[in-house]
Parts: structure tokens; sequence; C-alpha cells
């Protein structure tokens, strides 16, 4: 049961520790139906826990997940019908083929066939892995295994699409298909919520960013909300990033390492 | 050569252990005491096998015993350079083979300033760590113990290191073994096409039941004293093969021939220096070598509308089957499970015709068709059950992503378990019926009772498999915790003893096995009715609690 009236992700209060580490810290977050929503970070701020309690794959310690008007910890079986998901180092069947794996995701969600048929042959040929298709996975290249999992991320029109760094290994044709791609999701009520250290691609393609450290969400909005924010009007996101995550002394270290 | 090279690639593999030992990864400490263990054990058991054997020496007062301990004593020092060759091939190439198929944390790390030599010997040292090190350092302790009562030092001196150099010519034997599948394999995926896929398996299939049969032949075929007589006569009568020259060291220094000593121990010295370059030039040319894809499909994409699906399976369930079929047909880790059942056939058979040396029975035993239809269909069940859900290795975080639920879950597990394990037993039901020839009556009840089996303990290892799935992949797929598998084989064993009881007292009672009493009969198909009530109060309770595993399995899927 979807309600359009509700935010498409809503959390409140969520927070995850693992042992005396917390990954995320008390976070509340709204997510609008059709947004593309970045998530910036550096390493170990809980962006990909975020996703992953997002999607019901880690058991938030505090607070709710409400995805798609769906309580995540109450029926998260109906959460993953309606979500994409591609995580930052995909493992993928390595035995079967390109083709043998999107088949089998076509099934696992139940995609008529003579649809998933089209669907896989499309997306084949548009991210170039025709004549390859019929290899095993084992001897893709990294990119070629990224484009397998973000093509059984889009095979079944999810709702919500959860990218832990999709683009990955992309070429710079398959990396600006993908960017298309979730543009023109947009219009049709997709929402996205992609997790990426590429500043320029947050910039250029989200509507919202999240900048997030130590699992605490430090700050939230568009390019002009962030740069009002960080007290940096006309500079870039990544000026914005680094003084907002205290992180700015990039000259002093790279002083101290030429040393 | 730089020695600390080679010793810090060896730790690094030693340290690989960490990750099949599952201890916790976040702020990891080392527990030395119990990564010395095995190795501590050796040390006191050897010793005090030395000293035991060595006291018993001392106190026979008999000079005919005496001289026929010290006599048996020589002949088994003699053996040991070629016993612990052949032991050591063994653990080596398991322990290949168990690596095999997956993508190994201990790659070479070709772009440090590491040379081949280095990486070679490193990874030839590294095979040997664990039980082949346990059990050389048992033997060695207990050899220099027991020499000091019998006064063969120097002879003592020289067998140890004859068993040293052993391993290590196993070990490179296994190393040249190892690169040169790889090339092999690439060369057979190039030539046979789409069939690389099939051709794999029944190779693979075929190495293994060799390999096993081979093993189980000259371990369980002869008794010790046997084995070590007949390594020692055929040592002597096969001297011009270099594998033996360590042995024939030992032979010479015992007949006290000098020259001869000198001249196998120079041979033995080259041939291991030679095995060793050879398998350092092996490695610099095909150590890098990437295997070419396997092609398995070309042309049209036609999606299948499964025959599973008529049987009553979702698309999900059949999609999840029909995944693990070619799993277990494509994965070479996870292809022993089939040759568990045709070694469980192979190895009475082997008997029964007389292979092993032993007289051919004149008629065939019940038993042996019983064993046959029984074994290794139960065995497949218990295997695949415990091993299903742990295969999934780092590519379950998809179970755990997609809307699958619990019951689907176990469904498809359930049934792939099932199938499987059906099929192993009638393939062997048909060999063992060929074979035994047993009455229509006996033929039925036992591939009842088997069927019985199969699905009980599917049902039990199932949910043990869920409950104690281990995700861990390199340097060895777990899929299993050693406790849980442990435990749930032990309690499979009674299950299956207590579904099989009524047709136990039913051959008793009819006289099959000899009794002291006579007791009243119990009919053929009263006990196998017993069984099935059994068997399913059984499948049913585990059934649930595979069900209720899965459940918990789903919502903790944290990875």
């Amino acid at each position: 049961m979807i309600s359009t009236g509700e935010p498409a992700v809503k959390l409140s209060r969520v927070a995850k520790r693992y042992a005396d580490i917390t990954a995320v810290d008390y976070i509340d977050l709204d997510v609008k139906h059709g947004e593309i929503l970045g998530l910036l970070g550096p390493n170990g701020s809980g962006k990909s826990t975020t996703l992953k309690m997002i999607l019901g794959l880690v058991k938030p310690d505090s607070g709710s997940v409400n995805v798609l008007g769906i309580n995540a910890e109450e029926d998260p079986v109906a959460v993953k019908k309606q979500v994409g998901y591609v995580p930052e180092s995909p493992r993928l069947y390595e035995f079967l083929t390109g083709l043998e794996y999107l088949d089998f995701i076509g099934d696992i969600y139940g995609i008529e066939v003579s649809e998933k048929k089209k669907r896989i042959e499309e997306y084949l040929e548009a991210l170039e892995l025709e004549g390859r298709e019929g290899d095993m996975i084992s001897s893709y290249s990294q990119g070629m295994k990224q484009k397998i999992a973000l093509i059984s991320a889009f095979l079944h029109k999810p709702k919500l699409l959860l990218l832990d760094e999709p683009l990955n290994g992309l070429d710079p044709r398959s990396a600006r298909i993908v960017k298309d791609l979730l543009r023109e999701l947009k219009p049709q009520g997709v929402t996205t919520i992609m997790s990426t250290h590429i500043l320029e691609i947050a910039q250029a393609m989200c509507d919202r960013i999240a900048i997030m450290y130590e699992g605490r969400l430090l700050a939230l909005g568009n390019m002009k909300e962030l740069r009002q924010k960080a007290r940096l009007p006309g500079s870039d996101l990544e000026d914005i990033f680094l003084k907002l995550t205290g992180t700015e002394d990039i000259r002093e270290v790279v002083e101290a390492l030429l040393k | 050569m730089n020695w600390k090279n080679v010793l810090r690639l060896i730790s690094v593999d030693i340290k690989a252990g960490r990750l099949i030992r599952g201890q916790r990864l976040r702020r990891y400490r080392e527990q030395k005491i119990f990564q010395y263990l095995e190795y501590g054990g050796a040390c006191i058991l050897g010793l005090a096998i030395g000293i035991g054997a060595g006291s018993f020496y001392a106190a026979v007062a008999d000079p005919q015993l005496k001289t026929l301990f010290y006599q048996g004593a020589r002949s088994l020092f003699l053996s040991l350079p070629s016993l612990a060759l052949i032991f050591s091939l063994v653990f080596t190439m398991m322990g290949q083979i168990q690596r095999m198929g997956v993508r190994s944390s201990l790659q070479p790390p070709y772009w440090l300033p590491i040379t081949w030599e280095e990486h070679t010997l490193a990874s030839t040292l590294a095979n040997l760590i664990g039980v082949p090190l346990a059990f050389l350092i048992l033997l060695s302790l207990a050899i220099a113990t027991v020499s000091i009562y019998l006064g063969q030092m120097p002879l003592a001196a020289l067998t140890i290191f004859a068993l040293m150099a052993s391993a290590f010519l196993a070990s490179t034997t296994t190393e040249i073994f190892r690169i040169l599948q790889v090339r092999l394999i690439g060369a057979v995926y190039k030539s046979t096409g789409k069939a690389a896929v099939w051709v794999r398996f029944v190779g693979s299939m075929l190495f293994f039941v060799v390999f096993y049969v081979v093993w189980f032949a000259f371990s369980s075929g002869m008794g010790s004293v046997a084995l070590i007589e007949a390594v020692a006569g055929a040592q002597k009568a096969v001297w011009f093969v270099p594998y033996v020259w360590l042995g024939m060291v030992l032979a010479a220094f015992m007949s006290g021939l000098l020259a001869h000593t000198v001249i196998f121990s120079l041979a033995s010295l080259l041939f291991i220096l030679t095995l060793f370059y050879v398998a350092v030039r092996l490695n610099a040319r095909f150590g890098l070598y990437e295997l070419p894809a396997i092609t398995v499909s070309r042309g049209v994409y036609v999606p299948k509308v499964g025959f599973l699906g008529k049987l009553g399976f979702s698309s999900l369930e059949s999609a999840v089957m029909r995944k693990d079929f070619r799993a277990f047909t494509r994965r070479r880790e996870l292809m022993y499970v089939f040759i568990m059942p045709v070694v469980f056939i192979l190895m009475p058979l082997m008997q029964y015709l007389g292979i092993y040396g032993r007289p051919v029975e004149p008629e065939p035993s019940r038993f042996l068709f019983a064993w046959i239809l029984l074994v290794p269909g139960a065995i497949m069940a218990v295997m695949l059950g415990l091993m299903i859900i742990g295969e999934e290795g780092g590519s379950v975080w998809l179970f755990f992503s997609s809307p699958i639920t619990a019951r689907s879950l176990v469904k498809c597990k359930y049934a792939f378990v099932i199938i499987l394990s059906f099929v192993a037993m009638l393939v062997c039901g048909a060999i063992g019926i060929l074979v035994a020839h047993p009455s229509p009556d006996i033929a039925i009840a036992l591939l009842i009772e088997s069927i019985l089996l199969i699905l009980a303990l599917g049902a039990v290892s199932l949910g043990a498999g869920i409950k104690g799935a281990d995700f861990t992949e390199a340097p060895r797929p777990r899929m299993v915790r050693p406790l849980t598998a442990f435990v749930y084989t032990l309690l499979c064993l009674v299950l299956a003893l207590a579904i099989f009881s009524p047709l136990l007292l039913h051959a008793v009672t009819m006289g099959y096995m000899p009794v002291p009493v006579p007791l009243p009969k119990i009919d053929l198909y009263v006990a196998v009715s017993i069984s099935a009530v059994v068997a399913l109060v059984i499948t049913f309770v585990f059934y649930r609690i595979a069900l209720k595993n899965a459940e918990e399995f789903l919502l903790k899927a944290e990875m």
C-alpha cells in the first residue's frame, strides 16, 4: 500500500551502532517522490549503512524507517519488491553468464516472460554488453560487472533506487547513459538515493545533497542552501564539503607528506 | 633470494586462516595459543610415542622379540620418506582442490618487488602448513626419541632429513600440478567452446573419483604393517623413479653402502632443485595466466518457461533452483557433493569385486544392496542441506535485498536437496539391483526407506544449514560452521538409526542377523510403516524449524 501524500523515504531518529562504533547517529531524513538525493561523506561516515537500513538489510537500533508508505521493519518483502539496489561492491554469481544472471533477477521479481526478454535485450544493447552476455561473469571486468548490477536494479522498474557508488568502474558512455536514465526516471516518480565520492556528479545530478560525517547528518539541501550553511557563496561542492566536514586542512597535510 | 620476503609471504598465508577460523574481524587479536595448538599437540604426542616405544624396547627381555622390534623400526624408518611423500601429496593436493574455483586472497603480489623464486618457495612451504607440518613434527620427534633407545641416532637424523625433503618434494609437485592444471583448463575451455562447462564437470568428477579411490584403496585396503612392508619392498623395485630416491638413501645407509648413500643423496637433491626450478619457470610463465571466458550460450535469448513451474514452484523459487543447479555443476568446490555418493558405492563394490586383493565373495549380500541404496542418497541429503545456504557466499546480499520470503526460501532449497538426493538414490539403486539382485520385497522396502531417510535428513540438515550458514569464501569456502556441521551430522546419524530401527528389528526377527534368543517375527511392511511414521514426524518437525530459522535469517540480514 503506497500513500503518495507521504515522502518516498522517511527516516525518523534512526541510529545504528556496531559494538563501540556509531555508524548512524539519530538522523532524520525525508526524501520526496521523484527526487534524486545524493549522500556524501568521508569513508566510514554511515552512507552505506543508511542505504542498507532503508532497504531493511540492516535493522536500526532505534527509530523508524518508512519506505513508500511501508514500514521497512514490518513488511520488508513489500519494500524490497519496490526497490532496486546496487551495493558498493556487488558480488554477483560468477558461475552464471550475464544473461543467465539477468534472467534469474527477472524471475526473482516475477517479471512476465516477454517483458523480461524485451527489457534485458534493451539494457544489454544500451550498455554495450551484447556479444559478451553468454560468457560467465567470472570473466567480466569490474565495469562490466557493475553494468550487470545496475541492469539488475533497473530491470523490474522499481519506484525507489538505492545506489551505492553506482558509477564505479563505468566507462564514460555507460556512465552518461546511467545518469541520463536517472534523470528521465524522475518525472515518472522514481526516487533515487545515491551515495558517491565524486562531488561533480552529485552537484550535477542531485536535487538535494545530504552530507554525513561520523554518522551524523551535517547538512541537507540544494546547492544554494548548502552554500548558505557553509557561508561560502559562489563556491563549489568540494569547498562546501571540506568546510562542513572540517577536513579543509588539505594544504598542511600535503606539505607534511612532501617533507 | 630474499629470505625475509619468503617468510613474509608465508606469514600472509598463515594469517589467511583467520578468515577460516571465523574470528571477529574488527579489532582483531590473534589467539597464539590456538594458532600453534596443533603443533604443540604434535610435539607432545611425538615425544610420548617415542618414549613409549623406546621404553617398551628397553623393557623387553626376550632377545628374539627385541630383534624383531629393532628390525621393524628400521623397516619403518626405511618406508617413512615414501609414506611422508604420499601423505603430503594427498594433503597438499586436497588443500589446492578446496581452493580451486575460489578467487584466492593470496594472488601473487606481482606488482611488489618479489621474485618468482621467492613466491614459489613461499607457496611451496605454505602448502605444508597445518596437518602435514604437524604430522612431520610428530614423526620427527617420535623417531628422534626412539632412536636414543635403539642407539640409531645417525640413522634417525638422516630419516628426519629425508622426511622433510619428501614433504618439500610433494609440495613442489603439487605446486607444479596447480600451475599446469590452470593452464590445461584454459586450453580445454578454448578448444571445447560451449561444452567447456560439462567437460569441466565430468573432468573434475573423474579426477576426484580416481583420487579418492586410490587414496581409500591405499589407506584402507591393507594393514599398517603390510603397508610399511609393501612400501619398503616397492621402493627397491622401482629404484630408478626419482620420487623413491630419498628412501633409497636410507636403504643404502642401513646397508653400509656409503658411496650409494652419497650418490642417492646428491641425486635426490638435484631432483628436488630441478622440480623447484620447473615450478619457478612455470609460475613465471603462467602464474598470472587468466582463464579464458567460458561462453555458455550464443545466439538469440529465449527465456525458459519452466518445467518447475508446472510442479507448483513460483518463478522466484524456480529461478533459485535453476541457479543452484548451475552452481553445483559449475563451481568445482561444490562438485564434491556428487563425488561422495560415487565413492560410497565404489568402496563396497571394489571390496566385493576383490579389487583390494581380498577374495571375491561367492554371493552378493543383502547388506551390500542396503548400503548402496540407503547411504549415498542420505549422505547427499545431509551434505547438501548443510551447505545449501552457505554456498551463496558473498552473493547472499541478493537474497537479503530481493523479495524472497522464508517460506519460498525453505521450499526451493529443500526441494533442490531432495531432488538431487533422489537422483543419486535412483542411480545407486539401479547399480545395486544389477549387482546384488535383491528380491522385489527387499528392493521396494529399501527404496521406500531411502526416500524416507532423504526426506527427514534433508529437513534436519537444511534447518542446520540455515542456522549455521557461514559465508566466508577465502581462502576456501566454509559454507557451514564446523561445530554446527559436526553436531547436526551426529544428530542425523541418530535420527537415521531411529528411522531405520523398525527394519533392523525386522532383519533380526527374520534371522538375517544372529540373535541368541528367537524373537516373534515382524512383518516387513509393518516395519516400513512404523519407519514411515517416525520419518514423517521428524520431517514435519524439522521443516518447521527450518522455516523459523529462515525467518530469523532473513530478518537479521546483516552483512
